[in-house]
């Protein structure tokens, strides 16, 4: 006779350690000590969030207040940073990216040719001009009859694929 | 009168064409030692996923000749050659969203056939050569997975970098090769040699020892077929060109898939990366050490990598019964399971965890 509790206890036993596993996680510490950090990490923090993430909009804006309250200011000009906050409360994306990248005094969009200042802070210099923001292309996706053809090309060897399967075996 | 008779020529019927020229190719290339027998439970998915793997990797090739012929992998220029091909190049966004997609499946692909192998025992006696070739073969992929992934140099890109080169570190003098100083070459532009050319050249080499080895040792038995799991011979067979067959039909539809993901959900592209900061995560098949990183730090990555190889090198030492079902082999499935729970688990974890920095600033 078949024990049927017996075929329960792998999936059982895996549940329990996704469920430890998940119970065991700590939240991340993102906001201890954040007047400890200096002004400067956390605008390039923020500047890095808006282009990466653009839609982490509260994330960036917590950095935002973190680099105005922050003890550390070197580096900084704050007055950019309190307009960058209000472009961002305006849901102005580009603009705020702008600011805070003047406010660090770098050039937007500059190439890294060898990450061996690792962790090392970003140069303090005038941007004369600052480069298009439009850098990240995100996706794009074919159009037009390039998008119908593939799209029919990709579902005809899917269906012809499935068919012949069963003729096969 | 003599009473020999004379024997006539018997019309022998006429040979097809298709049968002459199969012929004429057989003699010159030995095709016909492609009908050796193997078991029928070699034509299932399950039995495939090895086979398909291989075949999603000489996609990756030549999508990636095509990718090369644009790619630029010198730092200053890298992003903007990306952005040439998904923007300037005919069908250069497509054949990049089937090489990203494509890497996917290659790595779902090997992990499913690494577990298929591992819950079948197909490990064991006399095939423990073949499973660590097989547990190298997995860690290349790997290798071409992060390599590829640095390529695109976008901020992710640059992150990972990063780490790598805080790994290398860790690893002290055999560390060098990350070092920037190695070489007087960037480091963007020697992971690029390595990503087309030194990994997949082990990787076929690894490749053709697997296949030579599973003809030499044959299919491994199914254990959950009563008439092989002890090898009696009682399963029925086909050659193995129908296996093949069968592989090229799957190989069809996983193509299918791939152009259908390609074209509706194309990998992005981030902006040019910001050296000094970390705020994105690594993508799914790497998300795993994400939190290990979190609690260990960056030792954590490289400590967690071995720890996973390791163990995968030391399954045919731990499980050497002659057992091959895995209700029998209850205790190291059961840990198999509560390892690959955990994986997904971290994955699902550092998927909706905030990001954080790792690396003191």
């Amino acid at each position: 006779m078949k024990r049927p509790v017996r075929g329960l206890v792998l999936p059982a036993a895996v549940w329990l350690a996704v469920l430890v596993l998940v119970a065991m996680a700590s939240p991340a510490l993102a906001h201890e000590g954040e007047e400890a950090v200096p002004a400067r990490t956390q605008v390039q923090v923020a500047v890095a969030i808006l282009r990466t993430q653009p839609e982490q909009v509260d994330l960036a804006a917590d950095r935002i207040n973190d680099a105005t309250e922050a003890k550390d200011k070197q580096g900084v000009d704050v007055d950019r940073v309190e307009q960058a906050k209000k472009t961002l409360e305006a849901g102005d994306m580009a603009a705020t990216e702008l600011l805070l990248e003047q406010a660090l005094g770098s050039c937007p969009g500059e190439p890294v040719t060898n990450p061996s200042r690792i962790r090392g802070k970003l140069p303090l210099k005038a941007c004369p001009a600052p480069a298009p923001h439009e850098l990240a292309v995100g996706r794009v996706r074919p159009q037009g009859a390039t998008r119908a053809s593939l799209l029919a090309i990709g579902a005809l060897l899917v269906l012809g694929g499935l068919l012949l399967t069963r003729r096969v075996r | 009168m003599s009473d020999t008779t004379v024997e006539r020529p018997v019309a022998q019927p006429p040979v097809p064409r298709r049968q002459r020229l199969w012929d004429a190719l057989d003699e010159r290339l030995g095709l016909k030692g492609l009908q050796y027998p193997v078991p029928a439970h070699a034509n299932t998915l399950a039995y495939s996923l090895g086979g398909l793997s291989l075949i999603t990797f000489v996609l990756m090739v030549a999508t990636g000749i095509f990718l090369t012929q644009y790619y630029n992998p010198a730092p200053d220029a890298a992003h903007d050659s990306v952005r040439h091909i998904i923007t300037g190049v005919t069908l250069g966004g497509f054949v990049r969203g089937f090489h990203y997609w494509g890497a996917m499946a290659m790595i779902v692909l090997v992990g499913l056939h690494l577990l298929r192998v591992f819950v079948s025992a197909s490990f064991k006696r006399p095939r423990e050569g073949n499973w660590v070739v097989g547990v190298a073969l997995a860690a290349i992929t790997a290798g071409l997975f992060f390599s590829g992934s640095v390529l695109k140099w976008d901020q992710e890109s640059l992150e990972a970098l990063e780490h790598n080169i805080e790994v290398g570190k860790l690893l002290g003098r055999f560390g060098f090769w990350f070092a920037e100083t190695f070489g007087g070459i960037p480091l963007l532009t020697r992971l690029y040699v390595v990503h087309i050319s030194v990994l997949p050249a082990l990787f076929t080499l690894a490749v053709a020892v697997h296949l030579l080895l599973v003809k030499r040792h044959g299919m491994a038995p199914s254990p959950f077929r009563r008439d092989t799991a002890k090898d009696t011979g009682a399963e029925p067979t086909r050659p193995f060109t129908r296996h093949l067959a069968e592989l090229g039909v799957l190989a069809l539809v996983l193509v299918g898939v791939l152009t259908l993901l390609a074209v509706l959900l194309p990998p992005a592209h981030g902006p040019t990366p910001i050296e000094g900061i970390e705020v994105t995560k690594p993508p799914w098949p790497l998300l795993w050490v994400y939190p290990v990183e979190d609690w260990i730090g960056v030792s954590g990555i490289l400590w967690a990598t071995l720890a996973i190889f390791a163990a995968l090198l030391l399954v045919p030492l731990v499980d050497r019964s002659p057992e091959r079902h895995p209700r029998r082999r209850l205790p190291i499935v059961i840990a198999a399971g509560v390892v690959v729970a955990a994986i997904i688990a971290l994955i699902v974890y550092a998927w909706v965890q905030p990001v954080v920095s790792h690396i003191p600033m």
